[in-house]
């Protein structure tokens, strides 16, 4: 959800809320009023009421005026207490032309009103008397207002959503303008993250903590990318050293049986050592995007120069090698590319049996190399992670990871599956 | 996984992996040999070599000083910056091994100054940065050759004998050897005249035997020659083995003599005995 749209939803919100409950006090406000106003008339016909009695000694006559009906009914005495009542106005149509009667009966209708019960006694007998008017303009008038007033909460509210809506595509538009900075950022080039023209502190302050994390980055980068060359400097020398000695010791004649196994032990472990040292290199530079020239590779040349480099393995293993290749132009890194294709071969051959099978494809789809070797599948969620070894295997346990590694860094999938006897690792060109 | 040691090598006849490399290798020779009268390197003959290491690491430098000290050869070794600069400055090497990293300075630097004198010296840079860039780097800047650390002893001494055969024989094509004679342009091999059909394998594994003549050659060092050392296939050298048997009887039916050796189940030695 976009923060506009979030805002503007919280923002909604409460305005509705708190213009409802406004609106609830406000008619409340206006209703006690004009019911006090209406009271204050009724006391005065009370009153006037009170002053005929007093000066007559008997009932005015019941008159119907507008909005106001009068009646008195005896009651016994003292039974009445005076109180203001919330009623119903019963309105009788006039007798105009307009209004005719029907069926017998009298036509009107029913309004709010205000009453007011009140006593007088004339002589000795005591009377109620119910005074009533009619509520009906003082509903209009707070009908009114209310429209009104809701009118003005709708205009104001559009108002406020629509300059919400401006203020806010404006004045975020320098965050935008950093993210995309962000987006296109990487520590590999030398691109630095570009000032945003903005008056406001907080996006100043976000643009500089942004530039300033991607010097830190780089930076840091660059540490690392001087550590992994040193730390390979510092381990590949004393490498260097065992096998320039073994080298050097060989010159000298006369080894015993015993001594040449040793040697032979020894030389295949410093060879071990030093391919499992270049490995983790290797995916030290891969991970951290080291390795990023693109250049146009024909996939296909590259498998066929492949096949070459390995034919005399293949054929000393008795493998039967079935190939359909198509044309495949890649960009990536021939390095890795290369890479990635020994790895691939070298697991086809060295998971395979004598006399085995290895076949490879190549289409626009995808690369796969399927081979014969042990008859049950692989853990697929194993394989891929560092130091995974199969028993028995003499690799380094790095290969798959190297290669998924690269695959992920041309943008790539490789997958693993089992079918009829076969391993198979597919290197897929489209589906991310 | 395999380090391009090859890829940018620019021992011409032994770079089997990178066909525009070695065309352009090859054009060069021939480019060459039209200014030169054809000349060829007879490999039994003793010729003095004058070689200058350039190496920290005291462990490797007395190995490489050892293995390339045959009778006549000349090594003279440093271990510094400022050494170096002043070594390569007085005398003139055949070829100088090259360590990039140096106490007091960067081999880079000894590198731009042979060049801005003019020196005819071979270089071949040997690193542990194994990083494009300083590879780049040093081939753009005129080294020969660039060899990742660590390596075979066997490995460095046919990169300097193909520099050397550049340099001082003027990119001589043949390659004499008793009966033996290698056409590097055309790669051929002759045992007294007649023509041995050789794999491309089994003849760089022929060069690579002729360059170390005389010494033990290990089968991981000629396994990680003939496939780069990504091979992997640790332990299971038999391809090996069935290579070297094709090499010895195919010379051996043309009428050559059998040179080579093998050496307590270790390698193998190409020698005259």
């Amino acid at each position: 959800m976009k923060l506009s749209a979030k805002y503007n939803r919280v923002n909604f919100i409460t305005t509705i809320v708190v213009m409802l409950i406004t609106g609830l006090v406000y008619y409340q406000a206006i209703s006690w009023i004009l019911t006090r106003q209406k009271d204050k008339d009724l006391k005065v016909e009370e009153q006037e009421i009170f002053e005929f009695v007093r000066l007559n000694h008997h009932l005015p006559q019941i008159f119907e005026s507008n909005d106001q009906q009068i009646s008195f009914s005896e009651a016994p005495s003292g039974s009445v207490r005076r109180e203001f009542i919330n009623t119903v106005y019963f309105k009788q149509w006039g007798k105009d032309a307009f209004h005719r009667k029907h069926g017998g009966k009298i036509r009107g209708e029913y309004e709010a009103g205000r009453g007011l019960i009140t006593s007088v006694s004339v002589g000795d007998k005591y009377y109620k008397v119910r005074i009533v008017e009619s509520k009906v303009e003082t509903e209009d008038l707070i009908r009114l207002i209310f429209t009104i007033t809701i009118g003005v909460i709708l205009l104001l509210l559009l108002v406020l959503l629509t300059t919400n809506w401006l203020i806010l595509n404006r004045l975020w538009r320098p965050f935008y303008g950093i993210m995309k900075e962000l987006r296109l950022f990487s520590v590999t080039d030398s691109k630095e993250i570009s000032k945003q023209d903005t008056a406001i502190d907080e996006f100043k302050e976000l643009n500089h903590a942004v530039a300033e994390m991607a010097a830190k980055a780089k930076h840091d980068y660059k540490d690392l990318k001087i550590f992994t060359e040193n730390a390979s400097h510092e381990l590949l020398t004393p490498i260097a050293v065992i096998n320039s000695k073994l080298d050097t010791l060989i010159q000298t004649e006369n080894f015993s049986d015993r001594q040449s196994k040793l040697l032979n032990d020894l030389y295949s472990a410093v060879s071990r050592l030093n391919r499992l040292n270049q490995s983790l290199l290797l995916l030290v530079k891969i991970e951290n995007r080291l390795l990023h020239e693109r250049h146009p590779i024909n996939l296909r040349e590259l498998v066929e120069e492949m096949i070459a480099q390995f034919e005399e393995i293949f054929h000393d293993k008795g493998l039967k090698l079935t190939c359909n290749l198509d044309d495949k132009e890649i960009s990536a890194s021939p390095y890795l590319a290369e890479i990635l294709l020994n790895n691939l071969f070298s697991n086809a051959v060295r998971h395979n049996y004598s006399g085995g099978e290895i076949r490879i494809g190549l289409n626009a789809g995808c690369l796969t190399m399927q081979n014969t070797g042990d008859d049950n599948p692989l853990p697929v969620e194993k394989i891929f992670t560092r130091f995974h070894k199969s028993s028995g295997s003499e690799g380094s346990g790095l290969g798959l990871t190297i290669s998924r590694q690269i695959c992920e860094n041309f943008g790539y999938k490789l997958n693993y599956y089992f079918s009829a006897g076969f391993h198979t690792f597919v290197v897929d060109f489209i589906n991310k | 996984m395999r380090i391009i040691s090859s890829s940018f090598s620019t021992t011409g006849e032994m770079n089997q992996r990178n066909p525009k490399s070695f065309k352009s290798a090859v054009e060069n020779y021939s480019a060459k040999s039209k200014n030169h009268p054809k000349s060829a390197v007879i490999f039994n003959k003793k010729i003095a070599l004058k070689i200058l290491i350039i190496e920290d690491e005291e462990g490797l430098r007395e190995s490489i000083e050892e293995y390339f000290s045959e009778a006549g050869n000349i090594c003279e070794t440093v271990a510094n910056y400022r050494d170096a600069l002043v070594k390569v400055n007085l005398y003139r090497y055949d070829c100088i091994l090259l360590d990039i990293t140096l106490p007091g300075g960067n081999g880079i630097d000894i590198l731009k100054n042979l060049k801005e004198h003019n020196h005819p010296d071979g270089v071949l840079i040997i690193s542990a940065k194994n990083s494009l860039d300083d590879r780049l780097d040093g081939l753009n800047l005129g080294a020969d050759d660039y060899l990742v650390k660590p390596f075979h002893l066997s490995e460095l001494k046919a990169r300097v004998s193909a520099i050397i055969r550049r340099k001082t024989f003027n990119g001589s094509n043949l390659l004499i050897f008793n009966e033996i004679t290698i056409d590097l342009l055309a790669k051929e091999v002759k045992v007294d005249k007649s023509l041995v059909k050789l794999t491309r394998k089994e003849y760089a594994l022929l060069l690579y035997f002729l360059a170390n003549k005389g010494k033990v050659v290990s089968k991981n060092a000629i396994a990680e020659h003939l496939w780069g050392d990504g091979i992997d296939m640790a332990n299971n050298f038999d391809f090996i083995y069935s290579h070297i048997k094709n090499i010895r009887k195919k010379l051996m039916e043309a009428g050559c003599n059998d040179y080579i050796q093998a050496a307590y189940g270790m390698g193998y030695k190409f020698t005259e005995q």
